[in-house]
């Protein structure tokens, strides 16, 4: 049985779209990337063995490359990571079931692209902005500094409890005028959690194609004003990981 | 975990890459999102076995307090007045980084059982696969 294999869905996209030869998909040795078409629409697709558990570093970055890649050029929904079916047979029945949804939902993305902007606090910039704007917290700085940890860790409890809700109230705010500022220029916008402590900014926002130099200008703007203190990066361009909720096929 | 620019505007406020450029980044970016295909919409559905894979997530705590404050005994030796030192800051943010994955909250991600991941450290570092390309890319347009 150490034959059995399945295909491993990788995204949905329009079927004039065709996977270049050496295209390499999950798994180990890589599988080759192929597509399995079903009028208007065709999904892209690689075999994987059925016993061997996936989700190493190497296919993670192997499935976000292909459809980012693919996002370049072509509108594509991306299919969860992990979601694999018996067959071709399996996947021309979901695009003969589905093919309609998935058509409207790529003819919304056309043109689209998706980019993260990440922007994490630098911490002694942070924590010195706090403490100029916080006498509790500046004074329980001079309590616990050059102090050892045991004798002063109330204090320190105390002191860190501040500069961390002063950080959840920057990060809000941060946040508010990230979207503000560059959510006129995206086709949707929506906050991501932090995904660290020292986050300033996650977001992930829809950019049409002849909008983004306009975006890109705008949020260089918004480090610009920002330098020191936040660390801003610009993830992109990729697949609209953060924009095909509305077309899951849940229930 | 330093990540290169592919763009190199030196001196811009904005670090720029073209995809995620470290697998914190990618598990970050792609980890339950997408288009759900399951056994209720197609019973050709497989369940395959996926590694476990830690998502950072952020919980306030004590740990995080008392980092807060080691933060401050080092901004001890800069004068009050004086905002920190740049070069100095991306030493210390990496290595709180760091001290936050090993300790972060597991999420579970995927399905079931198989060896927990850490979210930070390897990284596939071949970065240009090909990818598909379209053929008629104009018939697709729409007038949106």
């Amino acid at each position: 049985m150490s034959e059995e294999r399945g295909l491993f869905i990788y995204g949905i996209v329009p079927s004039d779209v065709e996977p270049t030869p050496d295209a390499s998909g999950v798994g180990d040795p890589p599988g080759e990337v192929t597509v399995v078409r079903h009028g208007r629409v065709a999904a892209l697709v690689s075999e994987v063995p059925l016993e061997t558990a996936l989700g190493r570093p190497a296919d993670l970055t192997a499935y976000q490359e292909l459809l980012d890649g693919t996002a370049a050029v072509a509108p594509v929904l991306p299919v969860r990571f992990g979601t694999v079916v018996t067959g071709p047979d399996a996947v021309a029945d979901l695009l003969d079931a589905h093919g309609d949804r998935f058509a409207s939902a790529l003819d919304e993305l056309e043109g689209h692209v998706q980019y993260v902007v990440h922007g994490r606090y630098e911490e002694s910039a942070l924590i010195q902005s706090v403490l100029d704007d916080n006498t509790a917290a500046a004074d329980l700085a001079d309590q616990v500094r050059g102090q050892p940890e045991e004798t002063t860790r109330e204090q320190r409890i105390r002191l860190g409890e501040i500069i961390s809700q002063a950080v959840e109230l920057r990060r809000e705010a941060e946040n508010r005028d990230l979207l503000d500022t560059l959510g006129p220029l995206a086709t949707s916008a929506l906050a991501r959690p932090p995904s660290n402590e020292l986050d300033a900014v996650n977001a992930a926002f829809l950019v049409e194609a002849d909008r983004e130099d306009d975006f890109v200008d705008a949020l260089e703007e918004f480090a610009e004003q920002r330098r020191g203190l936040i660390h801003m990066r610009l993830l992109g361009p990729l697949a609209p990981y953060d924009f095909v909720s509305a077309h899951q096929l849940a229930g | 975990m330093t990540i290169a620019t592919t763009d190199g505007q030196a001196g811009g406020a904005l670090e720029r890459s073209g995809s995620s450029s470290g697998l914190a980044d990618v598990v970050e970016t792609v980890l339950d999102k997408g288009v759900v295909i399951d056994a209720q919409v197609s019973v050709a559905v497989v369940g395959i076995q996926l590694l476990e894979i830690n998502a950072r997530v952020v919980v306030a705590s004590v740990e995080t307090y008392l980092r807060f404050a080691q933060a401050v005994d080092r901004l001890s030796i800069t004068p009050r007045d004086q905002k920190g030192l740049p070069d100095l800051v991306e030493g210390a943010t990496g290595a709180v980084t760091a001290g936050k994955a090993a300790s972060g909250v597991g999420k579970t991600v995927g399905a079931i059982g198989g060896a927990v991941r850490d979210a930070v450290g390897e990284l596939g570092s071949d970065r240009d696969r090909d990818r598909p390309r379209r053929r008629r890319r104009d018939e697709e347009r729409t007038d949106e």
